[in-house]
């Protein structure tokens, strides 16, 4: 069987990567000179304290290749074919890390890489498509073209509550613009050919949580839903609570945005992303 | 601690090749700091080209003095320069010759005599110096090798480590100067080049040539807070760019500053640098023909170089158009007052067109607004019932596609102008933020112009009168009192956020006193107060 491996920006919880068989490579998150590995040495909840309460300002570094190499010869004791899957190489340099563990795995084993430009559930939704058909006895060359084709049909929007964290990580890409506002205002984002663009703006929280609701609602044929936050649990309830009209609820995922893009996205966020049905 | 007391030539050969090579990583993002109009569109290529023959020269250079060194340096730069920094950064090399002349090496205090003596020279070719740019960044570099210097320190090391702190922040400041740079969010791309340049060569003094191969210059990132995009207040006839004419000039006994006063009332953004027998000349003229008949006499001419700058100017919008999101589209808004063109601003429009009650723009206000933005499609926002058709007209005098969504007060601007759809097309837009304005309520606060009975409502003259969404309601003697009958007039328990704009002539704590009382009242709205600076208008308060 095919293993599947992805990083932490995922959003994958662990009870999905088990009961799915996905092996999740953590990023480091670093306040001051105390590192961490997302979500095994720091939880979200601890996370999202630290980044509102702290005075130190977390930055993050991408695993280093003998990371992916070590799941990688792990894995290959039991399997002759692994499949990668990172968040965009616009927002890490994951991608080239998992790239370059090829050359430090010495049984044989067919490895390939995907670039999935894009993040957090958005990728997250992919890995777990790529999984479920691995289960079902997929081959490595049909995953592959089985995540290009999901690539193309997972969209995923964002609500942030606040600019304030996204410009004080200065990795905004295009989103530069919706910095300045005199105006309090809380961007619609996406991501667009791998990088974090603006969509809308809106005034509040309430018209954020509409907005969300009718993108989903909004696609005809849905396959997954999910629906993630950094510090607003109970927000999301109500959000999926609202989208059972149009999803059933217990197929939506749920999830807490990793702590490496709640650095940008802030207290508030909040996120859906659905991947659409393949057209017949 | 590494130090080092004096410079040889073959090391200040080295120092700079090394220099060179950085610089060379950092080209092309300093080419990317451009705001147009530039005197020259790829600062950091062109800055490379003439250290590259720079430094071609100095291994040609006939001993291996410090003196010898640097003015085959200068000689090399002045014959390789290109583009308007690339000439500026000639006559640095030039002074720091003239600095370094019959050194067989050199000292810091040496050092910074010489970049004293490069600054000079910089400043010395030029007809207007303009501060914010490269020319800032050489004196003030030369200030702080100078003081370090002075304070007895022998050490090169520290007087290049206080030269590159002091172009660092002076690199930084420089938007602060140049209101262009601060306007397109960048620091000056020549002031950025020197900066790496001195940087290549601190680091090879610090003996860390075989790190930097595996590093990359950065840009500096200034710390003046940027404006998103510039308003691009309409809107003088717009100035054309002509040509961007470049030669050198050989022959002998040629007096720079004689052809610099006769070539000054040819054109623009003129440098005539060099000595008696080499020359070189950046101008940009309407009529090159004219530049080359005057210089063609005098001596022989070489690297002639004419480009035009209106063709350069239009490929560095389609390089903007690829850059900006959504920028096939703009947005043209009627605003009034300081603070609500800010608001505009911020939020993306791309030019304002001031105006708004008792001072409405004419059609052709908004015409040359239309026409001065890049984009083929407009959108605009008059933002005012009289102006509505006024902007209407404008459509039928432009090749452009026009759309008016008919905002009739500044709320019902912004909420269009935040509703804008990045990924949708025009026609989308126009409907998104149509849809968008009529879901704000607005009120306005103002004076009576004159007495009247209207509405069942006696008014006298300097009253102060409330409207909502354009009809009269309420009147009384003092503003905050009129404002909080008309709030009380609605039911704010299903708004959601309220913003009060306050006018010019309105004390910030009356407004944040108003806001008080509102909170007080209704806890869950999220209210903001702003200073609009709009005149007439002592409040205009959106309710969405």
């Amino acid at each position: 069987m095919v293993k599947i491996v992805t990083d932490s920006l995922s959003d994958i919880t662990s009870d999905i990567a088990r009961g799915l068989g996905i092996t999740v490579v953590p990023l480091t998150v670093f306040f001051g000179h105390e590192s961490f590995l997302d979500r095994i040495t720091i939880t979200t909840d601890e996370f999202y304290y630290k980044l509102t309460h702290g005075a130190a300002w977390p930055t993050t570094t991408q695993p280093p290749p003998s990371a992916f190499a070590d799941v990688y010869n792990k894995l290959a004791e039991e399997t002759d074919a692994i499949l990668a899957i990172t968040l965009s190489s616009k927002l890490s340099g994951t991608y080239g890390s998992a790239l370059n563990a090829k050359n430090l795995v010495k049984k044989k084993c067919r490895i390939e890489v995907i670039d999935s430009l894009t993040v957090a559930m958005g990728l997250g939704l992919i890995v777990i498509a790529a999984a479920k058909a691995a289960q079902a006895g997929a081959n490595l060359d049909e995953l592959i073209d089985l995540v290009h084709s999901a690539m193309s049909r997972s969209h995923l929007i964002a609500y942030f509550d606040t600019l304030k964290y996204l410009a004080k990580g200065g990795r905004i890409g295009k989103a530069q613009g919706l910095l300045g506002a005199v105006l309090s205002v809380k961007p619609i984002l996406t991501v667009k050919d791998g990088e974090m663009s603006p969509l809308t703006r809106l005034r509040s929280q309430a018209a954020g949580m509409d907005y969300l609701y009718n993108f989903v609602a909004g696609f005809p044929h849905i396959e997954e839903v999910a629906v993630e936050h950094t510090t607003a649990p109970d927000e999301a309830d109500r959000l999926v609570e609202r989208l059972s009209s149009v999803f059933p609820r217990e197929r939506i995922y749920r999830s807490t945005v990793s702590p490496v893009v709640g650095t940008y996205a802030g207290p508030g966020a909040m996120a859906v992303t659905v991947l659409e049905a393949e057209k017949k | 601690m590494k130090q080092v007391d004096t410079i040889s030539g073959q090391d200040l050969r080295e120092m700079f090749a090394v220099a060179t090579a950085w610089l060379e990583k950092s080209a092309s993002d300093i080419d990317a700091l451009n705001v147009f109009p530039v005197p020259d569109g790829d600062t950091g290529t062109n800055m490379l080209l003439t250290m590259r023959s720079s430094i071609e020269e100095a291994y040609r250079a006939p001993d291996r003095s410090a003196s010898a060194v640097v003015q085959a340096m200068a000689d090399g730069a002045l014959m390789g320069a290109r583009g308007n920094s690339g000439v500026i950064l000639s006559q640095i090399w030039r002074g720091l010759a003239q600095g370094l002349a019959e050194k067989e090496s050199f000292t810091a205090s040496d050092l910074a005599n010489a970049l004293l003596q490069a600054s000079t020279m910089a400043y010395k070719g030029i007809n207007n110096p303009v501060e914010g740019t490269i020319l800032t960044v050489i004196r003030e570099v030369a200030s702080a090798a100078q003081a370090q210097a002075a304070s007895g320190n022998n050490d090169l090391i520290s007087v290049m480590e206080a030269t590159l702190s002091a172009a660092n922040e002076s690199v930084a400041n420089t938007p602060s100067l140049l209101p262009v740079l601060k306007e397109a969010g960048v620091v000056d791309a020549g002031g950025q080049g020197l900066y790496t340049i001195l940087e290549g060569a601190c680091r090879y003094l610090r003996g860390e040539a075989e790190q930097m191969k595996f590093r990359k210059p950065q840009i500096i990132v200034s710390n003046i807070p940027l404006i998103t995009r510039s308003p691009q207040m309409i809107a003088a006839d717009e100035v054309p760019y002509g040509y961007c004419t470049e030669f050198l000039l050989k022959g002998k006994g040629l007096d720079p500053d004689k052809i610099r006063t006769r070539l000054e009332k040819k054109g623009q953004s003129l440098i005539v640098v060099g000595n008696d027998s080499t020359i070189r000349v950046h101008i940009h003229t309407l009529d090159p023909g004219d530049v080359i008949h005057y210089a063609t006499p005098l001596g022989t001419m070489h690297q002639v170089s004419i480009r035009n700058m209106d063709e350069q100017r239009q490929s560095f919008l389609e390089m903007q158009k690829e850059r900006m999101p959504a920028v096939d589209m703009a947005i043209v808004a009627v605003v009034s007052g300081v603070g609500l063109t800010e608001v505009f601003t911020s939020l993306g429009v791309t030019a304002v067109v001031p105006g708004g009650q008792t001072m409405n723009p004419s059609t052709k206000d908004l015409l040359q607004a239309v026409e001065s933005v890049a984009s083929d499609k407009v959108i605009v926002l008059p933002n005012n019932k009289n102006v509505v058709l006024t902007a209407e007209q404008v459509q039928s005098l432009t090749g452009k596609s026009i759309k008016v969504v008919p905002t009739e007060t500044v709320p019902q601007g912004v909420a269009a102008l935040l509703a804008f759809d990045y990924e949708a097309d025009f026609e989308t837009n126009v409907q998104i933020m149509n849809k968008a304005k009529s879901a704000v309520r607005t009120i306005e606060i103002t004076r009576a112009v004159r007495s009247t009975r209207l509405g069942g409502l006696n008014i006298k003259k300097n009253q102060a009168i409330g409207l909502l969404d354009g009809d009269l309601l309420a009147a009384g003697n003092d503003t905050s009192g009129v404002l909080n009958k008309m709030l009380a007039e609605l039911n704010l328990n299903e708004a959601e956020v309220v913003t009060i704009y306050y006018g010019a002539d309105t004390e910030p704590a009356e407004a944040e006193r108003v806001s008080v009382t509102i909170r007080e009242q209704y806890p869950q709205l999220q209210i903001e107060v702003i200073r609009g600076g709009q005149p007439h208008y002592n409040y205009i308060v959106s309710i969405e």
